[in-house]
């Protein structure tokens, strides 16, 4: 952090850390189902093993070149504006995860529709509301009833008997 | 002609009002995910594809095709009257049409649009027609060898032909692969790279993938962006499409270079947005006034539009006859193929030519109605976008919860798509490029078999990849596209690249006026 936000240059180090980290899990996975030659051919993990390879490889050209060739010093990524409309994009959307584990997709959706108008767009209450239950019905109509696929139900849709 | 008579049998099979029916509706929400932006054709196929399960393959690809043609235009649509690209092969497009339109002329810059962009398509799809055949005839000789040849080509053709960083293509592209392996392993029917998650079993669909890197992804960027819409106020009148029409034969030859350019990218994996972006800074550098482009410059227009929609085509030549697709969307239908219980590939040609000719003729018919659709609902769905960004960004988020829990009826995709949000944000914010990661996952499984299989026939020996012309070519030009950024280094063509790559805007963000060349 930097006083007027996360530079880029972090940014670069953080995500060929990521990739890297993804690789080695990937090395470490396919060795463990065996990454040598068998009876009918190459074993199951003797591909993702070279994949694995090659994305830690990548990552550590790109961590090199960040690092060795400065790059992207005086760049930011993120300051503080964005990253707090950033966070209210964001937020919601974790919450409209949990809570649809738990209450299903519909009131969920109502929910996430609801606060996530009201975080970002500053509307009523009443707006918020009346928009999040409206789609919520429009989903129903759209994916219950034309289309016959069934959405996530939580224990309200249960206790008013919607299967 | 014996690829005519077939094409004949493909109209034969799409002409009726069921299919007429779907094709409309493909189209009009294909405009509908083109014009919203973090919705583009990759995503809005995803969305519909659990939709298709059941439906008959002929219908199925015709509603996912024509939802891609739908897409293509309604992405052009919001460049010229907001600015704002709906898909980043329209970035080009706001080059010149925004300006123009800004000038007073929407009608006009519409309409240049959307007719090159529908003779580019229709210039792809004759190609398809001439060539689908042949191709699919000489895919015949391909055995597993020959097959991980062209993988390993479409490979390194996007690590050389990238505008990224090689090693963040390589790093993007090999993870695709790498998820494409998680799961049962189809050869042994083994577990690997579960890590004891028993949801990981089923593997990660490349929908979900699709949904967060484009998706969520995509969104994140433009709410951090800050949108706002500066929209124009169209009026189309039907004079001025005509007086705009009998103006087109003036820009012939770069509609012709264009679309030239747009069938060889679409071909190769270079895709439809690099396309659109070499066909606009070949227009100008051609240019006898290279000076007006950039303030409403018709042919400005006519270049990346024409090669944007020729190179969407043509994406799904390769996809069809070699089962190695062009562009992102043509990967999330090849995967759509699959999941109906069709296999790409020259041999679909045998088995089911009513689905392959009828998709064919589809697309002629899908981008004449395309067009129309496109001229007649412009103010409709120019309407859309100004509905504020606070109502319509969370709805977009809802519907896409609602497709990843349709792609397996699973929780845990929930957190898969978190995951592919936050890679796809980092990705976009930070270069990498995120098309290979989405083709490498549809091809994954394919490119692992051809391998396995291949190993299995040379008893473990990599020379079975030099071991006759077909596959030593096709190994060897995909070794010259891997050190090709090597090259053109050399020669001092990288120049342009990197030019093109600083006038090109972020996918989703609203271009400034001194961000355009």
């Amino acid at each position: 952090m930097t006083h007027n936000g996360i530079s880029r240059y972090s940014m670069e180090i953080a995500t060929a850390l990521l990739t890297g980290g993804i690789g080695l899990a990937i090395c470490y996975g396919a060795w463990q189902v065996g990454t040598g030659w068998t009876p009918s051919g190459p074993d199951s993990g003797y591909f993702p093993f070279w994949i694995g390879v090659l994305v830690v490889a990548g990552s550590v050209v790109n961590l090199l070149r960040t690092i060795v060739g400065h790059r992207h010093k005086d760049e930011i990524f993120l300051d503080a504006a964005r990253l707090k409309s950033l966070a209210r994009f964001v937020l919601p959307i974790l919450g409209f995860a949990v809570i649809s584990l738990l209450l299903g997709l519909y009131v969920g959706t109502t929910l996430y529709v609801l606060f996530a108008m009201r975080l970002q767009g500053h509307y009523a209450w009443w707006k918020s509301l009346v928009s999040g239950v409206a789609i919520s019905v429009c989903f129903y109509l759209l994916f219950e009833l034309v289309f016959q696929v069934p959405l996530l139900k939580g224990p309200l849709e249960h206790a008013f008997g919607i299967y | 002609m014996n690829n005519l008579s077939l094409l004949m049998d493909g109209f034969a099979t799409i002409l009726t009002w069921n299919h007429l029916l779907i094709m409309v509706i493909g189209v009009m929400l294909g405009m509908l995910v083109g014009v919203l932006p973090g919705l583009g054709a990759p995503n809005g196929v995803s969305l519909l594809l659990p939709l298709t399960f059941t439906m008959d393959p002929v219908s199925a690809i015709i509603l996912l095709s024509c939802m891609y043609w739908g897409a293509l235009f309604g992405g052009s649509t919001t460049s010229i009257l907001f600015n704002i690209p709906g898909e980043p092969s329209s970035v080009a497009t706001t080059f010149d049409g925004y300006p123009m339109a800004r000038n007073g002329e929407a009608t006009r810059a519409l309409t240049l649009a959307f007719m090159s962009a529908g003779l580019g398509a229709l210039a792809g799809v004759v190609m398809i027609t001439l060539l689908a055949s042949s191709v699919a005839q000489f895919g015949l000789k391909f055995s597993s060898p020959e097959y991980f040849a062209v993988y390993f080509l479409a490979f390194c053709s996007f690590i050389g032909m990238s505008s990224s960083a090689p090693s963040k293509t390589l790093v993007s592209m090999m993870l695709g692969l790498a998820f494409a392996t998680v799961g049962m392993d189809s050869v042994s029917g083994g577990l690997r790279l579960t890590f004891g998650i028993p949801d990981l079993v089923k593997g990660i669909s490349f929908l979900v993938a699709v949904m967060g890197l484009f998706g969520i992804a995509e969104l994140m960027v433009t709410t951090e962006e800050g949108l706002s819409f500066n929209g124009i106020k169209s009026r189309i009148r039907v004079r001025d499409i005509l007086r705009t029409m009998a103006e087109l034969p003036r820009y012939w030859a770069s509609l012709v270079r264009s679309i030239l350019i747009g069938i060889w990218m679409g071909i190769t994996p270079a895709g439809p947005t690099a396309a659109s972006f070499m066909s606009h800074g070949i227009a100008k550098r051609f240019s006898r006034h290279p000076e007006r482009f950039g303030k409403g410059e018709p042919n400005g227009i006519v270049s990346p539009e024409a090669a944007d929609h020729s190179a969407g085509t043509s994406a799904l030549l390769p996809m069809l006859a070699l089962g190695v697709p062009g562009s992102a969307t043509a990967a999330v239908m090849m995967g759509g193929l699959m999941i109906w219980g069709l296999t790409p590939g020259p041999m679909l040609f045998i088995t089911r030519p009513d689905f392959v000719w009828g998709l064919i003729a589809s697309m002629y018919l899908g981008n004449v109605v395309a067009v129309i659709l496109v001229l007649a609902t412009v103010p409709l769905y120019a309407s859309i976008l100004r509905v504020p960004f606070a109502i319509i960004g969370p709805v977009i988020v809802a519907v896409i919860f609602t497709g990843v829990y349709q792609v397996a009826n699973s929780t845990f995709d929930f957190w898969l798509l978190l995951f592919f949000a936050l890679l796809g944000y980092l990705f976009k914010k930070l270069d990498y490029p995120v098309a290979p990661l989405v083709l490498a996952m549809v091809l994954g499984h394919r490119a692992e078999e051809a391998f396995r299989q291949s190993m299995v026939m040379s008893d473990g020996s990599l020379t079975i990849f030099w071991s006759n012309s077909l596959v030593s070519t096709i190994m060897g030009l995909g070794v010259l596209m891997l050190v090709w950024p090597l090259f053109s280094r050399m020669l001092g063509l990288r120049g342009w690249r990197r030019r093109l790559q600083r006038q090109k805007p972020q996918a989703s963000k609203p271009a400034t006026p001194d961000s355009r060349p």
